[in-house]
């Protein structure tokens, strides 16, 4: 296999990703400059992977009367710790409210509704209104679907079941000439030149031992940034879930979320031995923030008071189970399906890795430092900053996925875009990189064991790198991740073929999450205070808002490059409210 | 047969377009196990080469329905205790639907047929408007919310015998998804709707056989979809005659 032998086409626009980013671009982008051609690719199948799909709460946009864009901001700066990039977060939330009415009035989504018809808000944690719109507890597979509908019913091409493999510049490496991609029905290898390429493959922290994203995300797209030598910022920033559903080993269902509106409504968590333990740490108890919540757990746990199977319990039984399973029947038929009584009965949970905050360093209006290349959605940093408020996910990726689309459409319509030819000798590279692990079966053409690999990077990731750190912890995260990276190019597959090989995938969904995890422990090692869901036992010192700095990470040849920008405060200093004096108290808290 | 309590026999196709059959795995049971970590059992201990589509693994995403013991299921949150017999499970690709390898089968006709029964909201404002007021009580919106959390799962599809022996014809999902969409009140591709679900390939094959009504994972009623449209569809024609 030679980079001869490559499948190539065009595209004006070339979008990775097909969640709430990547659609809404495609949309977009068609809208804007509908001459223009557009292809999306997608790992799994348009509308059905990423993480937009699995959104439970729900939307935040200031729409009520008495909310306000700037109260809405006020809401995730505070939230973020200071960290955020604050003009990302004010065109976060001055445009949830455009984007929320497109969806409803173009693509088609029907939200809840009060029984007067107008829009039902709910109250979601951290914020200061209640703000969050939504489809009972399952708003994301309303959102994704009507996207869906509308990218099918469009002259966009799909590439489903294509992985990106890498960003390849032209030969002068300073612009983005394409993306290689595998087909992975086939096994074939496509390189698609594109004028504008949008990275919106999703964050996904699945390198911990629980995690609550879909499985097909394995951070590629920070993985191929990282290998550009593009600056990634806040890696440190990974966000837990304090209640992933544990249920034993060799099952899929461990790590996924058991919603937050179950602490809310008065839940109890309990200890192996059924005692509640949260307010000796907390005194809100079980409704204190999910930071929180998911250390006082990692405590219990470390200190051997855990379920059979090494984790708490959630009981919601003294509310009625009756009661339980109307306010929360999803949640009941799920645990129910997986063998579970979660309105009667205890059900095990653990703290999951959810979101990460981290990502590429971009302006505004999406675009990064190489030109040509576009990002958004979790893909992209700075929006949350070192925290994310439950419901600025999705609309972070559907707001700046529209943005992307319309900035790509507007930067193609002016010269300095053109068709570049890629470098031919770093495509080639690229190709063989990916085929790495065939041809190195062992005796009798067994494959080595991708899957024990990726066990260990969950469990040293889930041990050092994960609710609680040290310098101790991380330290040994950096060169046990050498080790392992090592281990899996000495790891080869059984089969040889490419056709639908997810063994193969496996092994480069693996190298990925190693390459993303240095960054994750390089990152929190050199952040030596705790800042939102960074917390380090051996300096917990929160540090002085005012100087905050975030962190930068490059890949400089081999070795990671960790640096510190100071945040620019471009909107609201730290101690000032952009609400007078009352939220500023709030924001303190 | 005797069988080991702690093991289960599974009989899993493999094979593709061109044709296959059944190998059979000896997987460990577990307390906690869907028909999903069977699955990926055998791909991550005994066959490497097994093909086979998941992505969220909670039922949300529609990803992984395959056929279980000759049904179709979503895969993620069917317990082995409610589907195994004496300890076997036999696990092949969604029927009706072209096979890539093995458990994977090709949904694009799945897809296809959505767009072709007119399964796209046709807009009647713009993102300058405020969103419709809309009471949740009313009839029309209570019969869309019946059919909206369908997941596109294909279950229904693999389900249906009129999509067998017609291949051609729409199927349950896209027929549901169309009968949401008469129900929008804020919807302004009616007459195009009704026209693609009445053609030859539309709503009049369904026999109410309600095998979709029986397998769809969420408890929709694709069965009471149709008939509704049957309904419009008739309406339609009658306004359309006189």
């Amino acid at each position: 296999m030679t980079a001869a032998d490559l499948e190539r086409h065009n595209a004006d626009i070339l979008i990775v990703g097909a969640g709430g980013a990547g659609l809404f671009a495609a949309l977009h982008a068609c809208r804007a400059a509908p001459e223009l051609s557009v292809t999306i690719a997608v790992k799994g199948l348009l509308g059905k992977s990423g993480c937009t799909r699995m959104v439970q709460g729900g939307y935040n946009v200031a729409l009520g009367p008495g909310d306000s864009v700037e109260r809405h901001f006020m809401d995730t700066i505070a939230g973020g710790k200071w960290l955020p990039h604050q003009d990302m977060a004010w065109r976060l939330c001055e445009t949830a409210p455009v984007r929320v009415r497109e969806l409803e009035n173009e693509i088609g989504c029907f939200f809840d509704r009060n029984p007067d018809g107008t829009l039902h808000q709910k109250a979601f944690a951290g914020q200061s209104f209640d703000r969050t719109v939504h489809k009972g507890d399952l708003t994301g597979i309303e959102i994704v679907n009507r996207l869906m509908e509308q990218v099918l019913a469009r002259p966009v091409e799909r590439l489903e079941e294509h992985r990106a493999l890498a960003l390849v510049p032209d030969r002068s490496g300073e612009a983005l000439a394409g993306v290689l991609f595998a087909d992975m029905r086939s096994g074939a290898f496509r390189f698609v030149r594109a004028r504008a390429v949008l990275l919106a493959t999703g964050g996904g922290p699945t390198m911990y031992r629980y995690h609550t994203p879909s499985g097909d995300k394995s951070m590629d797209g920070l993985a191929m940034a990282l290998r550009r030598g593009l600056p990634l910022r806040d890696m440190e920033m990974v966000q837990f879930h304090p209640t992933g559903l544990l249920a034993g080993p060799d099952t899929r269902m461990t790590g996924t979320v058991l919603e937050e509106g179950l602490r809310g409504a008065g839940g109890h968590l309990l200890d192996g031995d059924g005692r509640r333990f949260m307010f000796d740490h907390d005194e809100a108890g079980e409704r204190a923030t999910r930071d929180i919540v998911s250390r006082a757990i990692f405590e219990e746990m470390r200190k051997g008071r855990t379920t059979p199977n090494g984790g708490v319990y959630i009981s919601m039984s003294h509310l009625g189970p009756e009661t339980v399973r109307d306010r929360f029947g999803g949640m009941v038929r799920r645990c129910a399906d997986s063998g579970f009584d979660l309105a009667a009965g205890r059900v095990e949970v653990v703290p999951t890795a959810h979101y990460f905050m981290g990502g590429l360093v971009c302006d505004p209006e999406t675009r990064t430092d190489l030109p040509g290349l576009y990002v958004a959605g979790e893909d992209a940093g700075g929006a949350h900053g070192a925290n994310r408020l439950g419901g600025n996910g999705v609309a972070n990726s559907t707001v700046f996925g529209g943005i992307s689309g319309d900035t790509m459409a507007k930067d193609l319509a002016g010269p300095g875009a053109p068709f570049r030819n890629p470098d031919e000798d770093l495509l080639a590279a690229e190709i063989a990189r990916a085929l790495h692990p065939f041809g190195r079966a062992g005796s009798g053409g067994r494959g080595g064991d991708v899957h024990a690999l990726r066990r260990r990077l969950m469990d040293l990731m889930w041990h050092d790198a994960g609710v609680v750190r040290t310098a101790g912890g991380l330290g040994r995260a950096v060169a046990q991740l050498g080790d392992l990276k090592a281990e899996l190019l000495e790891t080869g597959l059984a089969d040889p073929g490419r056709v639908f090989n997810l063994t193969w995938h496996d092994w480069l969904n693996l190298r990925s999450l190693i390459e993303v995890s240095q960054a994750i422990a390089a990152a929190a090692l050199a952040r030596e205070s705790s800042c939102g869901a960074h917390y380090r036992e051996d300096c917990p010192d929160e540090g002085d808002p005012a100087a905050a700095s975030f962190t930068v990470i490059r890949r400089d040849g081999g070795s990671l490059d960790v640096s510190r920008a100071p945040v620019n405060f471009s909107i609201v200093q730290p101690g000032e409210s952009l609400l007078g004096e009352d939220h500023a108290t709030l924001a303190a808290v | 047969m005797t069988q080991d309590a702690d093991t289960l026999t599974v009989e899993v196709w493999r094979g593709d377009a061109r044709g296959g059959g059944y190998v059979a795995y000896d997987v460990p049971r577990r307390e906690s196990q869907t028909v999903l970590d069977v699955v990926t059992w055998i791909q991550q201990n005994a066959e490497p080469a097994l093909a086979y589509r998941f992505a969220c693994r909670v039922g949300m995403c529609g990803s992984c329905a395959m056929t279980v013991n000759g049904a179709p299921r979503w895969t993620c949150r069917t317990h082995v205790r409610r589907v195994a017999k004496a300890g076997r499970l036999r696990i092949a690709p969604l029927r009706n639907l072209p096979v890539i390898r093995d458990l994977a089968a090709d949904l694009a006709p799945f897809f296809n047929k959505w767009t072709a029964a007119g399964g796209t909201f046709a807009p009647t404002a713009t993102r300058d408007d405020p969103p419709a007021e809309i009471s949740p009580e009313t009839p029309q919106r209570a019969a869309a919310d019946a059919g909206i959390e369908c997941i596109n799962c294909a279950v229904c599809y693999a389900a249906c015998d009129t999509v067998a022996m017609v291949p051609d014809y729409l199927g349950p999902a896209a027929l549901n998804r169309a009968w949401t969409l008469v129900n929008d009140a804020r919807d302004g591709g009616q007459a195009e709707r009704i026209a693609a679900v009445s053609g030859g390939n539309g709503c009049a094959n369904c026999h109410s056989h309600q095998s979709c009504a029986e397998l769809c994972p969420n408890g929709l009623s694709p069965t009471a979809a149709i008939a509704g449209l049957k309904r419009a569809a008739g309406r339609a024609w009658l306004r359309g005659g006189a």
